[in-house]
């Protein structure tokens, strides 16, 4: 294999529109590989499902779910093999694209290597299906 | 897939952010300088100074001895520039029959020096040569040649570490925090921040709040029951302290403009008081004007009278209707009276190093309106009506640097006063984590 890489998707939901967003308390679920070029490149690999604000204001972020798998911990992570994962997702705080705020939700793969490198693969979704909003002239 | 440094910030809305890691190198760079800086003050200090003297006082023992000879020592720089004197003084003493009359009188490491021969020579006759007199000495046990008279204790040495020491503790924090956030995740931080957060079982966590995170709190508002419906909803003190913050500017500013006005009344300055007047003239009247504003807002405050907003449940939930009971008192011709829904955006973020909060209006919609009617003191304003929460709308949130909430807003317009507005925060729940009828908050909706 040339180069390390990352393949990440989510789960296709039956009888559900691709573009409907995920509801309170539905569970998400997909699968993540991992491929590396060299068997020993892999330092650590963790799943995370989190969410971010986009927007005029700092980042803010709040990570709902994390699993971390380190090569000389105890944890098992097989590289090569598809790795699933089913998650049930929070109440709030739901997607949402505002004025100056936006929520954005995504389920992230971050990949370490050696030498402080790191790879990133994430895919985002929704939660909830809430319209946009637009400024109110006062 | 990324993994480049990236030397820029990324586009963040309309605006671009600074790089992350460059900011962390300047921080860390920052943090290795205090570190460095303190650690080496506080070797010098302490390896130096303050443990040779607080060593050197534990290990001599104490010993009774006669003074038999005093003399003042002259010390020369090599230059011969500088001169300073220092006292010694000859002690005896027996140990296991043995006589020992060594020179000294202090110890070393924080010995006196005097700017001139007489001083030194007063330190000497306070100690007259009398083989009666007994004093009490300190030796070295292990060598009784060194000897001396005072043992001086200067515990006050041991404040000035506070300097060089939180500058190692600050570097260091600094220094540790870089590490930290360089070989960990910002994910993986998160994460054990949480499950910190989770395991404080101190920290007063509303009810509810674990289910629905990064939802206000409600309990401001549901610890505080209504007389006619559930809850008394909070009226925003935002305006409190505006009014206050406008009270410190005209206090300060009318001070100084005043004073200098009264100085350039009595300063003898001929001719040119005129131009010293005209100077002053303008902050005098701006002061005026921060004054009138000021007496104008007290008044709306004071002189409008209470507005009381009570709701029949809380929090409330999308889709749903609450009754409102709406009290205005004062004594009052009212044009008009409205109450408005609001959700506001509101975005904390820096620019260069100021911090500064963008605020931009999402939902408005009129839920009451009354015009043409007086209000009479001791007979309030009494009406209720209902409110309904958009079935779409974005619940409240907040995050440590962006917030979406919900508001009533009373907009009044009344003959002889200006036009005020009365906010009152409420939070927004979204739909979901379970039936909205087993909710026991969402029980009290009127129509669920």
């Amino acid at each position: 294999m040339s180069e390390s890489r990352i393949t990440l998707q989510l789960d296709a939901r039956d009888g559900e529109a691709a573009d409907r967003g995920y509801q309170p308390g539905e569970t998400l679920a997909g699968r993540h590989q991992v491929e590396l070029a060299r068997a020993d490149d892999f330092r650590a690999v963790e799943l995370s499902v989190l969410w971010y604000t986009v927007g005029q204001g700092e980042e803010d972020f709040g990570v709902h779910f994390f699993e971390r798998h380190a090569r000389y911990d105890q944890t098992l992570f097989e590289v090569g093999r598809t790795h699933s994962f089913s998650i049930p997702l929070p109440n709030s705080p739901l997607s949402y694209q505002g004025v100056l705020v936006n929520v954005q939700w995504c389920v992230r793969v971050r990949l370490f290597l050696p030498r402080g490198r790191e790879m990133v693969e994430e895919v985002p979704f929704q939660l909830a299906d809430i319209p946009s909003t637009a400024s109110v002239d006062s | 897939m990324s993994w480049r440094f990236r030397p820029y910030g990324k586009k963040r809305g309309r605006r671009r952010t600074g790089s992350r890691q460059v900011g962390r190198l300047g921080e860390a760079f920052l943090s290795l300088l205090f570190l460095a800086g303190g650690s080496i003050a506080l070797y010098q200090m302490l390896f130096s100074l303050i443990l040779p003297e607080w060593r050197a006082s534990r290990h001599l023992v104490e010993q009774s001895c006669h003074v038999i000879g005093g003399r003042v020592l002259t010390e020369r720089s090599e230059d011969e520039a500088f001169v300073r004197y220092r006292v010694e003084l000859q002690m005896r003493f027996q140990i296991d029959g043995q006589t020992y009359e060594p020179w000294g009188y202090e110890i070393k490491i924080n010995r006196v020096y005097f700017d001139t021969a007489e001083e030194a020579q007063q330190i000497v006759d306070r100690f007259p040569a009398d083989t009666e007199r007994t004093y009490t000495c300190w030796i070295d046990p292990n060598n009784p040649e060194v000897a001396v008279l005072v043992r001086r204790g200067r515990w006050w040495l041991w404040l000035l570490l506070l300097l060089p020491g939180s500058f190692v503790v600050i570097g260091g924090g600094g220094v540790i925090y870089t590490l930290l956030h360089s070989s960990t995740s910002a994910e993986r931080r998160a994460a054990l921040a949480k499950k910190a957060a989770d395991l404080d079982l101190f920290e007063e966590t509303p009810a509810g709040s674990s289910a629905y995170p990064h939802i206000p709190s409600s309990t401001q508002v549901t610890d505080s029951p209504g007389t006619e419906l559930a809850y008394r909803l909070p009226i925003n003190a935002s305006r409190g302290w505006r009014l206050f913050g406008i009270l410190l500017l005209v206090v300060f500013w009318n001070g100084f403009s005043w004073a200098a006005l009264i100085v350039a009344l009595n300063v003898d300055a001929g001719e040119d008081r005129v131009w010293l007047l005209v100077g002053i003239a303008p902050f005098v009247l701006i002061g005026l004007g921060i004054l009138v504003m000021f007496v104008r807002q007290w008044m709306l405050v004071t002189g409008v009278g209470a507005t009381r907003i009570e709701v029949s449940a809380h929090p409330l939930f999308p889709g749903s209707t609450y009754s409102l009971f709406l009290s205005q008192t004062g004594r009052l011709h009212v044009h008009s009276l409205e109450v408005l829904l609001m959700c506001e955006e509101e975005a904390i973020y820096e620019q260069g190093t100021d911090i500064r909060i963008a605020t931009e209006s999402v939902y408005q919609e009129s839920i009451y309106r009354r015009q043409g009617f007086d209000v009479l003191p001791g007979v309030p304003f009494e009406d209720r009506f209902t409110v309904s929460i958009p079935p779409q709308a974005m619940h409240s949130f907040k995050s440590p640097h962006n917030e979406v909430r919900w508001s009533l807003l009373v907009r009044g317009d009344v003959a002889r006063w200006p036009d005020y507005e009365r906010s009152f925060p409420i939070v927004v729940y979204p739909l979901g984590g379970g039936s909205p009828t087993n909710d026991p908050a969402r029980s009290r909706g009127d129509s669920p």
